[in-house]
């Protein structure tokens, strides 16, 4: 879903899901690894990962400027590589995510950055349960 | 460290041959018949005085190049207690790099005897080893030679070579400075040699423009060298732009953050947030051309901010016409920040201590 | 994905304050949309070189073939490039982020390798814009601007195209690059300073990539990466602005306004005290009528994107007030690019009492636009 599509969804064609208590994000097997869901959660959606089989879910709102992260790609961490042609290598394959605007990359587990760790954004707990993947927000 | 807050040190005195016969006598053959400029052509020069009133020699000889005269004007009517001194030359820029080594090395070989091995002022001086940058292995070379010497304190290399400092050919030169313990200065090179033009736009219509101009040249090769990582690998490296205009680093800095900061993932070997490598690795002497406005009241917090009071270092330029003496400078610093500038910044990165008293 | 108020394109009768002035929007052509415009030869010979001809680019912004140095969410569905469809543009920018008139810098069109092409490749897009961007369907709501492409290699086409375009109501600049050579004080150039000034209209220049020496290229060799590049470009509009300044083109012409789009500008706080201290040095040798300080506040503009900060951000607003920020700042967004600005991001960095006169205040004097715009239902409210 595109940002434009999430404000545009108000109450009154969408029930906004309340904060503060568990929420049914989707079925196990509905959201594959490498993929990603929106979730109308809070005020900016919050979106859900799974990362090789490990659910994440961090808020849909880059703390930079307020672009709508979860729409942009996820990758992994570029480390030196002195044995790599080039001299670089990616790391983490999957575990970052990174804003569609500036390209700002946040860890999917701590919603943190390596280069300036108190620029964060707010992650929430995932959990499965049964056929239920379960973000408490 | 006890004795060094007080010390008043001109970090970049510059210092010439008499003349071309007298550089020559430190050369040999074949370079004593060799042609090239000297340090002072008429290609963007000022209309006018190219020196400062009062520096002239009475025997003609090129202003700067009389240790005595220097000294008296620099210690005795100036009142500091020890002064850097860079010899100028054109030598650096040449595109036989040969020649350039040669000449260099014939320039330190001056500088040595004539400032820092006798005279009445030879306790007082400090010098530069002058290497060109083309030549690596001569570089390298030179600076095994004169390392030992106790009164050599700094490397010295142009600010106009042909790709900036942070391109890996550099890498052994880095590594010898850092080895022999010695901060490297980066100072416009007089002349005429194989440089780009000073401006992205080619050349200026004029002087003014070219002067004001070209002291900001250093922040490319800052950019480069902070990007390449080059302060990640020789995390002792000290570098010193010797032409001023530390002000532009402010500015430029926010944006090397604010824009390098998603960039960092092509330049893993440089990865920290670029103003994490400017303490303790970079350094300025001012210029006549800096500012703020002398009477400025933010001068003190302009200072502060992005660490330049502990980065700039007093320097004179004599005998260039744009000589700065301290009481140019803003009036608006704080006690502690004069005495850092005039002196405790240069104390601590060339190792200087209060001197005997005579 | 329409909103409703796209569909019935009609401007309300109700007008509203304008709020925010954005003076850098990129709008771009769709696959072969240009082509009819460039006049023969050109036509053909643009044609023949894009045969098999792949990507150009080099210094590459992050993810460059994934985002292509766009803001990834600004692609339209129908596969052309992100800034080609005005609707989208309108959606994103004016409804969405809050700009209440965009001025259009297109910076579409094939490399020119000569001046005649340069100027070929102006001629079309000025005539683009009027059909594509600036007419009644496509500006429907009012708030779209264009630019006067002017090509700097050929300045008296450049100044003919702006004669041509000069009373157009919704022309509101000239649009010049700034890599070429010599400098802009070059009296080459004059016919372009002459005419912008006699009809009183900005000149307005982005930041872009030439080749060769023209890249820019340093003093000391070329850059490494893409923020090295970048970062230092800023030495280029440096240079330009001493040019201006100690070249005499503001004697020259008192009315030319020039407005430097994307080069950053806290750096012309040091420089205006470095223009100075060498003016004073020197005792005005070059004859000038001002102090050089004088000249920046009262004739040249600096976008606010990309706004870059330190840690400290009260640093930022004393550099502003330092610099006297409302006598030089626009609000500018870079919409589409992926260095985009948000408007109210921006305008709450912005120390309260110039907050006005940046946002919007200068750009309605600067480009004699309109105090109110038909209002748009659903419009972000920038505050």
């Amino acid at each position: 879903m595109s940002l434009g599509e999430i404000r545009k969804t108000g109450p009154s064609s969408q029930p906004r899901l309340a904060r503060g208590r568990d929420h049914v994000v989707a079925q196990v097997g509905e959201i594959a690894s490498g993929d990603s869901k929106i979730v109308p959660i809070g005020r900016h959606g919050v979106g859900v990962y799974n990362v090789d089989g490990k659910f994440y879910a961090i808020a849909n709102y880059c703390p930079h400027e307020g672009g709508p992260l979860c729409l942009g790609r996820t990758h992994g961490q570029t480390v030196t590589d002195e044995d790599s042609p080039g001299g670089a290598a990616e790391v983490r394959q999957g575990e970052f995510i990174y804003c569609p605007w500036h390209q700002w990359g946040f860890e999917l587990a701590t919603g943190t950055t390596a280069v300036k760790p108190e620029w964060s954004i707010r992650t929430y707990p995932v959990r499965v349960d049964g056929n239920d993947v379960i973000v408490t927000a | 460290m006890t004795g060094t807050e007080s010390l008043k040190i001109d970090s970049s005195v510059h210092a010439y041959f008499r003349s071309d016969a007298d550089l020559r006598t430190y050369l040999r053959a074949p370079f004593k018949s060799r042609g090239f400029p000297d340090p002072d052509v008429s290609w963007f020069s000022p209309e006018g005085p190219k020196y400062a009133t009062g520096a002239e020699n009475a025997d003609g000889s090129h202003p700067g190049s009389d240790p005595e005269k220097v000294g008296a004007d620099i210690f005795g009517e100036g009142g500091l207690d020890f002064a850097v001194v860079h010899p100028m030359t054109g030598a650096a820029i040449l595109p036989d790099w040969h020649l350039g080594t040669a000449i260099l090395s014939g320039t330190n070989q001056m500088l040595a005897e004539r400032w820092l091995e006798q005279g009445t002022y030879a306790d007082r001086f400090r010098g530069t080893i002058r290497v060109h940058p083309t030549d690596i292995d001569g570089a390298v070379a030179e600076i095994a030679r004169w390392k030992n010497h106790p009164k050599m304190v700094q490397i010295g290399l142009p600010t106009q070579t042909q790709v900036p400092y942070g391109r890996p050919q550099f890498r052994p030169l880095w590594r010898a400075a850092v080895e022999a313990g010695l901060p490297v200065a980066i100072h416009l090179e007089k002349g005429l040699g194989v440089t780009h033009p000073p401006t992205p736009s080619g050349i200026t219509r004029t002087y003014s423009h070219h002067a004001a101009y070209q002291g900001m040249t250093y922040i490319w090769h800052l950019m480069n060298m902070i990007a390449e990582g080059v302060f990640a690998e020789f995390s002792d490296l000290k570098v010193i732009f010797g032409d001023g205009a530390a002000d532009i680093l402010t500015p430029f800095i926010w944006r090397m953050d604010t824009f390098g900061r998603p960039h960092l993932e092509q330049t893993p070997w440089a990865p920290l947030i670029p103003s994490d490598y400017l303490a303790g690795h970079v350094y300025f002497v001012n210029s006549a051309l800096d500012g703020p406005p002398i009477d400025a009241d933010f001068a003190s917090e302009w200072l502060r901010m992005t660490g330049k009071e502990d980065m700039l270092l007093f320097g004179s330029s004599y005998p260039e016409w744009q000589l700065s003496t301290p009481a140019d400078l803003p009036a608006g610093w704080s006690d502690e920040q004069r005495t850092k500038v005039l002196g405790a910044n240069a104390a601590r990165l060339f190792g200087l201590f209060t001197p005997a008293l005579v | 994905m329409t909103m409703q108020i796209e569909t019935d394109r009609v401007a309300s009768e109700v007008l509203t304050p304008v709020r925010v002035v954005d003076c850098d929007v990129h709008p771009t052509s769709r696959v072969g949309e240009l082509d009819e415009y460039f006049p023969d030869p050109f036509r053909k010979t643009f044609a023949a070189r894009a045969v098999g001809s792949g990507s150009p680019v080099y210094y590459d912004a992050p993810d460059y073939a994934n985002a292509m140095a766009m803001r990834t969410d600004s692609f339209p569905d129908d596969g052309n490039f992100a800034g080609s469809d005005p609707d989208l543009t309108f959606r994103q920018l004016i409804m969405e982020a809050g700009s209440d008139i965009a001025i259009l810098g297109p910076l579409a069109g094939p490399a020119a390798q000569t001046p005649e092409e340069a100027h070929a490749v102006a001629f079309a897009i000025n005539r683009w814009q009027e059909v594509h961007w600036l007419d009644s369907r496509n500006n429907w709501h009012k708030r779209f601007r264009g630019s006067i492409v002017a090509a700097m290699s050929a300045p008296e086409a450049a100044a003919r195209e702006i004669e041509t375009w000069a009373g157009h109501e919704y022309y509101s600049q000239v649009l010049i690059d700034a890599e070429g050579r010599p400098s802009w004080g070059d009296p080459q150039y004059d016919p372009i300073w002459e005419a912008a000034s006699r009809h009183d209209i900005p000149v307005a220049c982005h930041l872009g990539r030439g080749n060769h020496n023209e890249l820019p290229m340093s003093p000391v060799g070329f850059m490494t990466y893409n923020h090295d590049l970048m970062v230092t470009y800023s030495m280029l509009a440096a240079n330009q602005v001493m040019s201006l300044v100690f070249d005499g083109v503001f004697d020259r012409f008192p009315k030319l306004q020039i407005i430097l789009i994307e080069h950053a500008f806290s750096w012309i706080l040091p420089l205006m005290w470095r223009m100075d201290k060498i003016y004073e040095l020197r005792g005005n040798e070059l004859g000038l009528r001002r102090k050089p300080s004088e000249y920046v506040k009262d004739h040249i503009w600096f976008t606010t994107q990309p706004l870059d900060y330190p840690e400290d951000k009260l640093e930022l607003t004393n550099a502003l007030e330092w610099m006297e920020a409302d006598r030089l700042l626009l609000f500018s967004s870079d919409y589409p690019h992926w260095t985009f600005d948000d408007p109210q991001w921006v305008a709450k960095h912005m120390p309260e009492p110039m907050r006005d006169k940046i946002m919007f205040g200068n750009g309605i004097n600067l480009f004699h636009l309109p105090s109110e715009v038909p209002a748009l239902h659903g419009q972000r409210l920038v505050r």
